[in-house]
């Protein structure tokens, strides 16, 4: 079959896409996304033990091909396949769970620029190769390798658009503080990528707050509502500032931990209102109107990155898949020389 | 000469898995119970126990807890569930 367009609709005929057309693959692109991570075809990258599923290099990068990726991007590629296989990530709840979580990947350190990450405007929207095809590469292999499709393994209800792919670099030139990768405890020389499944993202809208305070009350507020998925237990959340916010922040002088603490006091709903919301179970009693329900439980399960336009006064937050079942896993990338 | 399609896909490791015996009569078995942590997980185990009591004069033998959905059920409680019952009820979903 030499037709490109017959190629493509092969690919669709046998159920191999995730419904956007792929780039066929050939022998010399496969070797090609190989050697951007410097690794073998029979390379094992991880395991999901609960699957059965052993994931191997050579499938990665048949699916980075067919994702559009370039071979520099494969190195990104591996390690957040290996961050998926990783045991604190608990892939099957993410991967299954009607809650349909993106698998959202942040990107850091040298690699993020080299191969044009875009960490500026619309940093979660369309544009950027490395963006789309990245995240879409990881969605690919998890429904061709680790069997989560739609309606099987995936029990996604809704689903998220998301879930095609949800990648962008960290903003490390306007960081009012460390890159993200250094708070997780890489050096700021490496380059990570940071796993985090998430079936929501609010946009975050102060265009008054000139302090951190009234911003973070904002942020607190969107992340303690009724409709949130995990009430009962405590969370991990990403909150993502961006432009006019992050200054607002810088020109504070609040370090990293004030501002996690400050979300982990105010986060917070009345036992009262998640009972008469049904969120948890019961009659109202007196006691429950005083009674406060917290959802963190401490600082370093708040997630802070920096990335978006300069311009505007928006953030995102976006509340964590599972009562911390699930956490967020930061793989350093390898580097290829 | 037309172009190779690539198989992106993998098949999950073949694993050689032994069906336990089905009992032959329902009477006086010993249930285990696996709850997941889910709301009602343990509320709707129980009550089917109890009903499986009732009709068939079962008892609950081993009530093991999941550290998560997400996660299954570690070796001990497993190896517990083997040891001291004739079959298991697991759950719930969404």
């Amino acid at each position: 079959m030499d037709d490109p367009a017959g190629l493509i609709e092969a690919y669709f005929e046998r159920g191999w896409t995730d419904g956007l057309p792929v780039v066929p693959p050939t022998e010399k692109a496969v070797a090609e996304m190989l050697a951007g991570a410097g690794m073998r075809g029979d390379e094992i990258l991880g395991e999901i033990p609960g699957r059965n599923t052993v994931v191997v290099a050579d499938k990665v990068a048949i699916n980075a091909v067919l994702a559009g990726c370039r071979p520099e991007y494969m190195p990104v590629v591996a390690a957040a396949i290996r961050a998926l296989c990783h045991p604190d990530f608990a892939y099957h709840g993410p991967a299954s769970s009607t809650g349909g979580s993106a698998m959202v990947l942040i990107v850091n350190g040298p690699i993020a620029r080299r191969i044009g990450l875009n960490s500026g405007n619309n940093a979660f929207g369309q544009g950027w190769r490395p963006n789309a095809t990245i995240g879409r590469a990881v969605r690919l292999v998890m429904m061709n390798v680790m069997q989560a499709r739609p309606g099987l393994l995936d029990r996604a209800a809704l689903g998220n658009p998301g879930k095609y792919s949800f990648c962008f670099a960290e903003n490390e030139d306007d960081h009012p503080w460390e890159p993200f990768h250094v708070a997780r405890g890489l050096h700021v020389d490496q380059s990570a990528v940071t796993l985090y499944a998430s079936n929501s993202l609010y946009q975050v809208y102060n265009q008054l707050a000139a302090e951190p305070e009234p911003l973070l009350r904002c942020f607190a507020d969107a992340l303690s509502n009724l409709g949130l998925p995990n009430v009962k237990g405590f969370n991990q959340a990403l909150v993502v500032l961006a432009g006019e916010h992050t200054e607002v922040v810088r020109q504070s002088g609040w370090s990293r931990r004030q501002f996690q603490s400050f979300l982990v006091e105010h986060t917070r709903r009345r036992v009262a209102d998640l009972k008469r919301a049904a969120r948890l179970p019961g009659d109202v009693t007196s006691g429950d109107e005083s009674s406060w329900r917290y959802l963190f439980e401490k600082p370093e399960d708040i997630l802070i990155v920096c990335a978006g336009g300069r311009a505007g006064s928006w953030s995102a937050c976006l509340p964590g898949w599972g009562n911390k079942w699930t956490k967020a896993v930061t793989t350093a990338i390898g580097v290829i020389q | 000469m037309s172009a190779p399609l690539f198989d992106p896909t993998a098949t999950p490791v073949g694993r050689e898995v032994k069906i336990a015996p089905r009992p032959v009569r329902l009477d006086g078995l010993r249930i285990g119970l696996v709850e997941n942590t889910k709301f009602n997980s343990a509320t709707l185990l129980l009550r089917l126990a109890d009903r499986l009591g009732r009709r068939h004069g079962m008892t609950v033998a081993q009530m093991a807890r999941k550290r998560s959905p997400s996660h299954e059920v570690d070796d001990a409680a497993i190896a517990a569930l083997r040891r001291q019952c004739d079959f298991v009820v697991s759950g719930i979903g969404d």
